[in-house]
């Protein structure tokens, strides 16, 4: 049946681990590369060690990756999981180990992820932290990009990939809108409408994540 | 304001003060691998013990009061940063000697996440295991939203009450209900004059004028409460420990615990200034204050400040506060 589809689709009617492995990666990267805009960002309101915790996590994400090879998509994205829990990150570590652990929630030993479990992942990280947050959109949190985005990604239509651009786009428009709402939960609450004008750090970094994630390269899957 | 502190590499700084941390009470503590800080006769312990878990950066807090009669386990984390669940869970294993474990955390995001999530494990493992969460900052939420209050010096009288409890015998229930009710019954409210640098980032925590202070700070310098000209020390005594004790509604004839903590930069002789006016005060009110301390308990870096704490005490609170206990920064009765 595929071969009445054109090339493009063809390769990303499903994730490969490769491409797997190229969506951690890219997200570690782009992490990589804020680590001191979000540590500034931090500084304003909160107690600016956000950068620094995203640098650690993306640490975790790559070294993790050298291991990928040796076992299943679930283990690594719990594994993953696991590693962000430990680093000792504040309540980031927490909520992030939190969010891969509800990724590798619906998975059992898939060696490919069609569209239908991509959703149905997101959801999973979804579900996972309204679990453990109250916040929800308009707290100002890292909720404001990931509820979006999670929504977004389950309404796309088409294949992996159109589930990862309605994500990233819902994320990166769900974190620009933290910049005109007043932080309710963790430290920058105490400063109410003061932080207006200001994104939240956290929104940031997960909009950061569904940015990294759909920058997957499609050459890799050759 | 440029960071000029004695360190070596910003990585390395949790793993640093912990060493020289251990090495200087060596005989009082062991530091385990995971940023576990345990009392050395823990071994021993035929009683409930006790957890806590939070930052580094705050010294002598938390770890400073590992020993016996106060904390047996202190889980730290990184920087500000609040440990993961794992090491959390971990240590109730290790500190669990048959009568169950109570844990203490402060009411902060990462905290508070780190606890509700090793306390889930901790009930899926089937552990002995009774959370007392310490939130008394009176300048960032009402009473009736103590939820919202944040955990400031009141964990460190809350370990001594509740290690007094433990050493005493009591069951883990009992531990527990004696360390709510002592935490249910204090408040906090701080004071800044000069803010600090994040030693990871070299980045400035809150932004003072030289002329200004400001009170309702949290535990990193976070601002929140009210700027003002500063003020002398008497002035600055009495808005603090009349709001202090508005908020508890102490009345005369009452026992309270009164203690000053310097945050770091804030020298003695401030404190004992502040102290002299706030025993006027309380004996005007008519207020009894049976248990004190003036000093640093836990810190944030060379902020200049202090935070004024203030519990309702009864005869068996302050039996628990004034039991012996050995710690590298707390010591009774020896």
């Amino acid at each position: 049946m595929t071969s009445f589809i054109k090339k493009r689709e063809v390769l990303y009617m499903l994730l490969s681990r490769d491409s797997l492995s190229s969506m951690f990666r890219s997200a570690a990267l782009l992490w990589q590369e804020n680590v001191t805009r979000l540590g500034e960002i931090d500084s304003r309101f909160g107690d600016g060690d956000h950068g620094i915790t995203v640098g650690k996590m993306a640490g975790a994400i790559l070294s993790r990756l050298n291991g990928f090879e040796n076992e299943s998509i679930k283990s690594f994205i719990e594994g993953l999981s696991s590693d962000i829990m430990g680093i000792n990150g504040g309540s980031a570590g927490p909520l992030y180990g939190t969010l891969f652990e509800g990724l590798s929630a619906p998975l059992s030993d898939e060696t490919e992820i069609n569209a239908p479990l991509l959703k149905a992942m997101f959801t999973g990280a979804q579900d996972a932290l309204f679990e453990i947050t109250k916040a929800r959109v308009g707290d100002k949190t890292m909720m404001d990009a990931l509820i979006p985005a999670v929504t977004a990604a389950r309404g796309a239509q088409g294949d992996v990939l159109a589930v990862l651009n309605a994500a990233a786009a819902a994320a990166a428009r769900g974190c620009g809108d933290t910049e005109n709402m007043v932080s309710k939960f963790g430290r920058a609450r105490s400063y109410g409408s003061q932080t207006i004008g200001v994104p939240d750090a956290g929104a940031v970094s997960a909009a950061l994540l569904f940015e990294g994630f759909n920058n997957l390269k499609g050459g890799e899957q050759q | 304001m440029k960071m000029k502190k004695f360190i070596n590499s910003q990585e390395s700084l949790t793993k640093e003060l912990l060493e020289g941390f251990a090495l200087a009470h060596g005989d009082l503590v062991t530091l385990l691998p995971a940023n576990t800080v345990v009392n050395k006769k823990l071994a021993n312990a035929n009683r409930v013990t006790i957890v806590t878990q939070g930052g580094a950066g705050h010294e002598p807090a938390l770890s400073g009061f590992v020993g016996e009669g106060m904390l047996d386990v202190s889980v730290v984390g990184d920087i500000f940063a609040a440990p993961g669940p794992q090491a959390c869970v971990d240590a109730f294993k290790l500190a669990d000697k048959g009568k169950g474990v109570l844990y203490i955390v402060l009411n902060h995001a990462g905290d508070m996440l780190t606890g509700n999530l090793s306390m889930k494990q901790a009930a899926k493992e089937g552990l002995h295991v009774v959370k007392v969460v310490t939130q008394e900052d009176v300048s960032n939420a009402p009473r009736e939203n103590s939820d919202d209050r944040r955990g400031l010096v009141g964990c460190v009288p809350t370990y001594k009450i509740a290690g007094g409890a433990a050493a005493g015998g009591k069951s883990l229930e009992e531990v527990a209900a004696v360390a709510q009710r002592f935490a249910d019954n204090m408040a906090t409210l701080a004071v800044a004059a000069r803010g600090a640098t994040h030693p990871s980032t070299g980045n400035m925590l809150a932004d003072l004028a030289e002329d200004e202070m400001e009170i309702g700070m949290g535990q990193h310098g976070e601002g929140g409460g009210g700027r003002s000209a500063m003020k002398s020390a008497d002035e600055t005594a009495k808005i603090m420990l009349n709001a202090l004790l508005a908020d508890l509604s102490i009345k005369s004839g009452e026992k309270i615990m009164l203690i000053l903590n310097g945050v770091g930069a804030t020298t003695l002789m401030e404190l004992f200034i502040i102290y002299r006016k706030c025993v006027e005060i309380a004996k005007e009110k008519g207020i009894e204050i049976v248990a004190n301390y003036v000093g640093e308990l836990l810190t944030v870096q060379e902020q200049a400040g202090f935070q004024m704490f203030v519990a309702r005490m009864d005869d068996e609170l302050l039996g628990y506060w004034n039991a012996p206990c050995n710690t590298p920064y707390f010591k009774r009765g020896l």
